[in-house]
This record gives C-alpha cells, sequence and structure tokens, in this order.
C-alpha cells in the first residue's frame, strides 16, 4: 500500500505533465486545473490503499476518465446554451476571439524582446505542443503515456482499456504525424 | 516503430518538459494546493474486526450500502407485521360479530326480512 509521502511524492512528481495532458485535450488552462484537481482527489480516495507502483496507470486512467466526463459535461451545456441564449453566445465567442487575439500579441512581444535563439526555441516548443494538440485523442494518449509519461505498454493498454498492439499502432501513427507536421514546417529537432 | 522515430519521439519529449519549466506560478501554486487537498483526503487503511473468525472490513461504500439495506429491511418487516396484525383484528372483528349473530335471540332469517329492517330503522329515528 503506497503511503502517504509515496502517494504525495508520486503528485508531485506527474501534477504538471498532467496539467499539461489535460490542456492538450481542453484547450482551457482553468478548466484543466479543476481535471487535474479531480484526478488527484479521487486517485487518493478510492486508490490510496493500492501499491505506489500501480498508481501510475490508475492516476492516468482516472485523468483520461475525467477529461471524458468534462467534455461531456461541455456538450450537454453546450446544448442548453445554444438553445436558449443564441445572443449571448455570440458575444462569447467575440470576447473569446479577442482574448485570444490580445495572447498571441503578447508572446509575439514577449518573443521579441528575448534574444533570437531563445525566441526560436520558444516558437518551437509552442510548435510542437500545438501540433501535439492536433493528434487525434487516443494517439495523443498513448504517446504521451508511454514517452512522457514513462509508462511500458502494458501498462498504457490498462489505463487506455485497448490491447497493446492497439497501443503500438496509435504511438507509431502519432510519432508518424509528429514528424510529418514538424518536416512540414521546417523543424528540425 | 524504428529507432528513428523513437528518437524523435525522445525528442520531443524533451521539449515538451522543457515546456513544463515555464509554468507560471499561479499554476504551479494551484497544483500544489490540488495535491495537499487530495492527500488530505487520502483513504486511510481500513480497519478489520474480528468476529467469530470472520473478517468483517468496514469501508465508507460498504457503511454506505449497509445505510441503504437496513432502513429497506425495517420497512419490509414493518409491513409485513402491519398486515399480519390488521388480518388479525379484521378476523377477531368478524369472529365476535358471528358470535353476536349466532348468540342473539333473534333468528336469523329475521335480517332478511325487509319489514324488520324497516322497523329498525323506524325505531333509530324516534331515539
Amino acid at each position: 500500500m503506497a503511503t502517504d509521502k509515496e502517494l504525495g511524492d508520486f503528485l508531485e512528481n506527474v501534477e504538471r505533465r498532467a496539467f499539461k495532458q489535460a490542456v492538450y485535450a481542453v484547450r482551457k488552462d482553468e478548466a484543466a486545473l479543476d481535471i487535474v484537481q479531480d484526478a488527484m482527489i479521487k486517485l487518493a480516495e478510492k486508490y490510496g490503499d493500492k501499491p505506489a507502483a500501480e498508481l501510475p496507470m490508475l492516476f492516468q486512467r482516472i485523468l483520461q476518465t475525467t477529461i471524458l466526463d468534462y467534455f461531456r459535461r461541455e456538450k450537454v451545456r453546450n446544448t442548453w446554451v445554444s438553445l436558449f441564449s443564441g445572443l449571448g453566445r455570440r458575444e462569447g465567442s467575440d470576447e473569446d476571439f479577442d482574448i485570444l487575439e490580445a495572447y498571441e500579441a503578447e508572446e509575439g512581444t514577449a518573443a521579441a524582446e528575448s534574444t533570437m535563439d531563445q525566441a526560436e526555441r520558444a516558437q518551437t516548443l509552442q510548435l510542437i505542443e500545438a501540433e501535439i494538440q492536433k493528434l487525434p485523442a487516443r494517439q495523443r494518449e498513448a504517446f504521451l503515456m508511454r514517452y512522457w509519461q514513462d509508462m511500458d505498454v502494458a501498462e498504457t493498454a490498462a489505463a487506455m482499456g485497448c490491447s497493446e498492439g492497439s497501443v503500438k499502432t496509435h504511438c507509431s501513427r502519432a510519432t508518424h504525424a509528429l514528424a510529418d507536421a514538424l518536416r512540414a514546417k521546417g523543424i528540425q529537432l | 516503430m524504428n529507432t528513428d522515430d523513437i528518437n524523435l519521439a525522445y525528442k520531443i519529449r524533451h521539449a515538451l518538459n522543457e515546456n513544463l519549466d515555464a509554468l507560471p506560478a499561479s499554476t504551479t501554486e494551484r497544483l500544489a494546493a490540488a495535491r495537499a487537498i487530495a492527500l488530505s483526503r487520502k483513504q486511510q487503511p481500513r480497519k478489520s474486526r474480528r468476529f467469530f473468525d470472520v473478517d468483517f472490513h468496514f469501508s465508507g461504500a460498504s457503511l454506505g450500502r449497509l445505510g441503504v439495506a437496513i432502513p429497506l429491511l425495517a420497512l419490509v418487516v414493518g409491513l409485513g407485521g402491519l398486515y399480519q396484525y390488521e388480518e388479525q383484528q379484521r378476523i377477531a372483528e368478524l369472529a365476535e360479530l358471528d358470535a353476536a349473530v349466532l348468540a342473539d335471540e333473534l333468528p336469523l332469517t329475521a335480517y332478511l326480512d325487509h319489514g324488520f329492517n324497516a322497523y329498525l330503522e323506524s325505531q333509530q329515528r324516534q331515539q
């Protein structure tokens, strides 16, 4: 059984990557923070008595389920919003668009102030993240679990609820898609 | 996957890790707070109780199930008891009525006589 310290160390080790994983999926920082918090609480409450070795797989499974729940709730909410407030929704989209524009402009300014290398590096990292966001959900999950969370094929398969063969296929497709996309943008890693 | 693919995957991993260090302080603080909340709600070791050489484990879920099952059982037993009691009462009342009718001086056929019924009603009205 995982001790409090083991669980704490595990969560500390995984929390930032989990946050980024959630951001890649839902594309909203606040929602991603809520998702990670929910996943952490569920892990501690329901699986706090499991051995430390099982925690990565369990946490990934919970995280993916929590992300799916978020999309389900969003779908229901959007249905009601589109039914009852067409005008309000249009105003909301405009606000979102403005924020996004402002955000990009700020990023550009910060990069312009840095040295050329730093700017290029930051831009490359952003492009890589953008390409990862564009991957199909299952491919992205498999790729991030295998190569970012250091989980082996069996653990990834258990967390995703699919066969080991499917994990390998998802990983291979994701890597090829990323390689093609980065090559098309002239990025050499 | 060939070696080139694996190399690319690990280079991407390296790039993603670099980005982790650039997370805003507000985000890392919020994550730390979320971790603290999660740890405070960690499941504690189960308490087992030895009873007739059988281990009974009490956890939140099993207590929750018992919390539903016990009132439900009590309700079923209560309804059964109430039905039995009402049934006994009804039988006793009928028996009492039968006994009263049989012990009455009037013959049973008197109750079938319409004239007798009219007489009884007029008597009641006079009272």
